[in-house]
């Protein structure tokens, strides 16, 4: 397989992405860069993948291409159920959904993700900085999806000690049971993945911890672009640098028009 | 029990909200009317108006045209996820706050997904120009749902764990049957519910394509709704498969036929999205954020809203051009023979 040289922070994430989802599972795609994960993932190793969006379509093939919307009518094509909204989250309450995949503005060390507000917090809330579009269904993801995979573009300022808002509940602290006693369903965040690599959460301490570093990465680099204490694994490796293939079914099948896979400027 | 924040009812409370449907004509009588006389009749100042639809998808943009030609003060607007809807409305209260405003919004999410975030959201939010109680998509929808089921609450477990129980009226109780954690919401009942569909009968009997957002729930627990369609067709067609009726005619108090009504947006079967209209719309007020001025912002109401005299003629300036070609782009996700 030849490798890209020209390949973007993104497509290196939806590669990424699309590697960690497993064929045959459903996943509950939030919009944006998860769609187009979730697409390649799809016309790559797993065919059998189920997508859910969450304005109610249960596995639609998508052969019309990339939905600009998680309601759109290329959801609903060909989608073996559809319902509202609430048919959707039902499901995911229920058990249904392997995966729920997401993106947030903010993270912390135990994936907990912000899509709210930055800002003070209580204090601000109703006046804050940045005013973020709000949770979507995410927050319903990560409170009941098994498993959750995030998206955040790693970067100092997005990855801190502890966010302005938690909109999407991770391991909350990190202490042990956090998640069942505070109610929620779900093993919680189970891969992070950044510009910059591949993390995981550790099992004792819910701890964030770099697994693959992406071509050009160092663990110093990494850590020096976080806002608090990373775990290493033992055995970090690299992630390969996404195939010509890769990128050519990004750029030219599944985004064509660069509705969420931005182009380089040429 | 976890007491979050002080329990309050926006809209109806739920003895109100029965109370309403109690005193309410519900006889299968014919609804449709104009769109002036459904807003005039049935949206009063300080309302909590229920938005139909889910982002750019179904949302009623006619019926927000027309709110805004005729003003309105201290709504409380309600939705899951919307953009061209409260991003219009939001619009007008920025170019002219004596004629239009917004006190409140109850939400998961306003955006525009692929065309982008929304500036007006963030302007108003900024400043404190408004107030709002964040939700989740899933909580806002159970809330109209508990409204529709005529319940005063229900669980889910949604918001555990996260700030949005700490900022909204969520309670947190332990489940009298497992002894676990469970976020209790309260019901949502607006006082009008606006929503667009593909097709509806003189009654208000619906049909819906494509994802039914939150729709019918939004419906069925509103003291009021307005349905605008695409078309407009006899209830012997409407009811040919029962089933497929999403919201019921007691539920409809005015039907509109508006074709384009939910433009620029996309309507299922009709047409798909105009991104470019809607980045014009972003495009007047995003600059404001940043301390601009309002020029382009009044200018594009003074065009296309209160320089016309109904929706048809709005979207008589967008062009026929355009219009076959955002019908074309919506038609091949949904081939059939005519």
């Amino acid at each position: 397989m030849t490798v890209s040289t020209d390949y973007t922070a993104q497509e290196i994430i939806v590669v990424a992405g699309a590697k960690v989802l497993e064929d045959n599972k459903i996943v509950f795609v939030g919009t944006g860069l998860p769609m187009v994960a979730s697409l390649l993932a799809s016309r790559t190793h797993a065919p059998g993948l189920i997508p859910v969006f969450e304005a109610g379509a249960v596995g639609p093939p998508l052969k019309h291409g990339l939905p600009v919307s998680v309601g759109d009518s290329r959801t609903f094509t060909g989608a073996s159920y559809v319902k509202g909204l609430n048919g959707a989250f039902e499901l995911t309450q229920r058990g249904f959904a392997d995966f729920g995949f997401i993106g947030g503005a903010e993270v912390d060390m135990y994936g907990n993700l912000n899509s709210t507000m930055m800002g003070d917090f209580p204090a601000g809330y109703q006046k804050p900085k940045v005013r973020l579009p709000g949770s979507g269904g995410a927050s319903d993801m990560a409170a009941s999806c098994e498993r959750t995979i995030l998206i955040v573009p790693h970067d100092k300022k997005k990855f801190n000690e502890k966010l302005s808002y938690v909109t999407s509940p991770g391991h909350l602290d990190g202490s042990p049971n956090a998640r069942y006693n505070a109610g929620m369903q779900g093993k919680g965040p189970y891969r992070l993945i950044t510009t910059k690599g591949i993390f995981d959460f550790e099992e004792k301490t819910k701890r964030m911890r770099l697994i693959q570093m992406f071509p050009g990465e160092t663990v110093e680099s990494i850590q020096a672009a976080t806002g608090f204490e990373l775990l290493i694994a033992d055995n970090v490796t690299e992630f390969p640098a996404p195939t010509v293939e890769e990128v050519r079914l990004i750029r030219e099948e599944i985004d064509p028009n660069g509705v969420f896979v931005k182009r380089a400027a040429k | 029990m976890e007491n979050s924040a002080k329990m309050f009812w926006t809209g109806l409370s739920p003895d109100e909200a029965r109370e309403a449907l109690v005193n309410k004509d519900k006889s299968m009588k014919d609804k449709r009317m104009t769109l002036k006389e459904a807003v005039s009749r049935f949206v009063k100042n300080g309302d909590n108006v229920g938005i139909g639809g889910f982002v750019n998808v179904r949302q009623p943009v006619a019926i927000c045209h027309e709110m805004i030609r005729q003003g309105f003060k201290d709504l409380t607007l309600s939705f899951q996820s919307a953009g061209m809807a409260p991003e219009l409305l939001a619009g007008a209260m920025i170019a002219n706050p004596d004629k239009f405003s917004i006190k409140r919004v109850e939400l998961a999410y306003w955006g525009h997904e692929a065309f982008g975030l929304s500036p007006a959201w963030r302007y108003l939010a900024e400043r404190g120009l408004i107030e709002f109680e964040d939700w989740s998509n899933y909580n806002m929808s159970a809330r109209f749902k508990a409204g529709a089921m005529g319940l005063p609450f229900i669980p889910t477990r949604g918001p555990l764990g996260g700030d949005i129980k700490n900022t909204s009226r969520t309670k947190i109780m332990d489940c009298p049957f497992t002894g676990r954690p469970i976020a209790l919401l309260p019901a949502s009942n607006p006082n009008v519910a606006l929503i667009h569909v593909q097709a509806a009968d003189m009654y208000g009997n619906c049909i819906i394509r494509g994802t039914d957002a939150t729709c019918a729930e939004i419906a069925m627990a509103s003291a009021h709704t307005i349905v605008t369609c695409e078309q407009l067709v006899s209830h012997d067609l409407l009811t040919s498969n029962p089933k497929d009726i999403m919201i019921p005619f007691p539920a409809v108090d005015a039907v509109i036929q508006v074709p384009y009504g939910a433009y620029p947006g996309a309507c299922r079967r009709h047409y798909w999205f105009n991104g470019d209209h809607v980045r014009q719309l972003l495009g007047c007020i995003a600059p404001m954020c940043k301390g601009g001025a309002p020029d382009a912002l009044k200018a594009y109401y003074d065009e296309n809203i209160y320089g016309v005299e109904s929706f048809e003629d709005y979207i008589a300036k967008i062009g026929v051009k355009q219009l076959l070609a955002d019908k074309a782009a919506e038609a091949v996700h949904c081939e059939r023979l005519v």
